[in-house]
């Protein structure tokens, strides 16, 4: 018995010896492996960006794009984000949606900025969606829905247009899991209230989404696709409740008025 | 090695089989842990009841592939956890990985020598797992 756990032992730390031994060889620098990790959500991001690009009008008009990049940066640098790694792109299309790309690229169309009737309404989504990036919820998403060798596959342009345009679909038109959306949501809140922007926006976009819901004449897909909606207006409603203060506008009327005539043109 | 002396046919192919059952799957470009594990537990549980030979090496193979499921599992599991970055990659994981690789490399050439070995009624008593066979098998 005594040698029978003297083997056991001795395997045991040959074992655990041979693991940190071999931990003392930088692995990461010699495989370049920090590279090889940024470079998946990079070139997935490029890859989806382009089929956008392709199939859509992109806004450029600095009267709508400037203001929507101030926002995300008083965001961003009041949460300790970096605001340049952040991609806005603007999409002329009337459903209203938003949604974020691997590699932090954020698509906002022309049908959300139309619905939002505030700056804070526009707050909400945008850090809710950066909530997403911040989480890692887009690659995660991918990988459950497509699978980690399809995706490590597509960026080396093993796939055509028709995969491409069925795995943007899931980016674009499903919600994500419950759980993610309410983590989005709750970090949205506190993303908020670190920027002194009103909460209330964000269950006000959510309101005017889940009541357009029932009217089939309106094209909208931002978490509209998600049951519980009201549930998390009610939730947001109540984290926000009395911590709205110090509320500092980002914008001026002007610059917000001049926003939304452009889009009307 | 005193308690086997003589050896019939089907005693040797018996014994051998056992530790082919856990590199088998391997040939079909499954290398997956659970399924060796499974292959050689079936093994071992259609053959408990055959000679001692045979049932010894099949829980010998049976331990043996049990270990490398508990670390190739270690690996797997951490891989997930890197996939839905709850953990980040660092060296010891790759450090892991490599060392998971060299001992399934390790068992694999073990288990292709006792298969040989065992065919020629040779018995082949692997450090740890051999003293842990005796201890488990009854005749």
């Amino acid at each position: 018995m005594k040698k029978l756990v003297l083997q056991g032992f001795v395997l045991l730390v040959l074992f655990v010896g041979v693991w940190l031994g071999l931990s003392q060889i930088n692995w990461m620098k010699l495989f370049k492996i920090n590279t090889v990790i940024e470079e998946v959500p990079e070139k997935l991001g490029e890859m989806y960006w382009k089929f956008f690009q392709e199939h859509q009008v992109e806004v450029l008009d600095s009267t709508i794009v400037q203001p929507i990049d101030s926002l995300i940066k008083h965001i961003c640098t009041s949460n300790g984000i970096d605001p340049t790694k952040i991609k806005l792109h603007i999409l002329s299309v009337n459903e209203i949606n938003a949604f974020s790309l691997p590699d932090r690229h954020l698509v906002i169309y022309t049908g959300l900025l139309n619905a939002t009737k505030t700056e804070d309404q526009l707050c909400g989504v945008i850090s809710h969606e950066i909530a997403h990036m911040e989480r890692n919820h887009v690659m995660k998403k991918l990988i459950r829905e497509i699978g980690l060798s399809t995706l490590l596959s597509s960026t080396t342009g093993g796939y055509n247009g028709e995969f491409i345009l069925e795995s943007a679909k899931i980016l674009t038109s499903t919600a994500y899991d419950r759980e993610w959306e309410n983590e989005a949501d709750l970090k949205a809140v506190q993303y908020l209230q670190n920027a002194h922007i009103n909460v209330k926006g964000l269950s006000q976009i959510l309101e005017v989404i889940a009541a357009s819901d029932s009217d089939p004449s309106h094209s909208l897909t931002w978490l509209s696709s998600h049951p519980d909606t009201w549930e998390r207006i009610r939730l947001i409603q109540k984290l926000g409740n009395g911590k709205n203060k110090n509320l500092t506008p980002i914008l001026t009327d002007i610059t917000w008025n001049k926003m939304k005539s452009s889009l009307n043109e | 090695m005193n308690d086997f002396k003589e050896f019939k046919e089907y005693e040797l192919e018996g014994a051998s089989n056992s530790y082919l059952m856990s590199v088998v799957f391997l040939t079909f470009a499954l290398p997956l842990p659970l399924i060796n594990l499974i292959a050689t537990f079936v093994f071992y549980h259609a053959n408990k009841k055959n000679s001692y030979f045979i049932k010894w090496h099949s829980i010998q193979a049976l331990l043996s592939q049990a270990s490398l499921f508990i670390i190739n599992t270690m690996l797997f599991v951490w891989a997930v956890l890197l996939l839905f970055k709850v953990l980040t990659i660092n060296n010891y994981f790759v450090s892991l990985g490599i060392n998971v690789l060299l001992f399934n490399a390790w068992d694999f050439i073990s288990t292709i020598y006792s298969a040989i070995k065992t065919r020629k009624g040779i018995h082949v008593k692997w450090f740890f797992y051999g003293l842990l066979t005796d201890k488990i098998c009854s005749k």
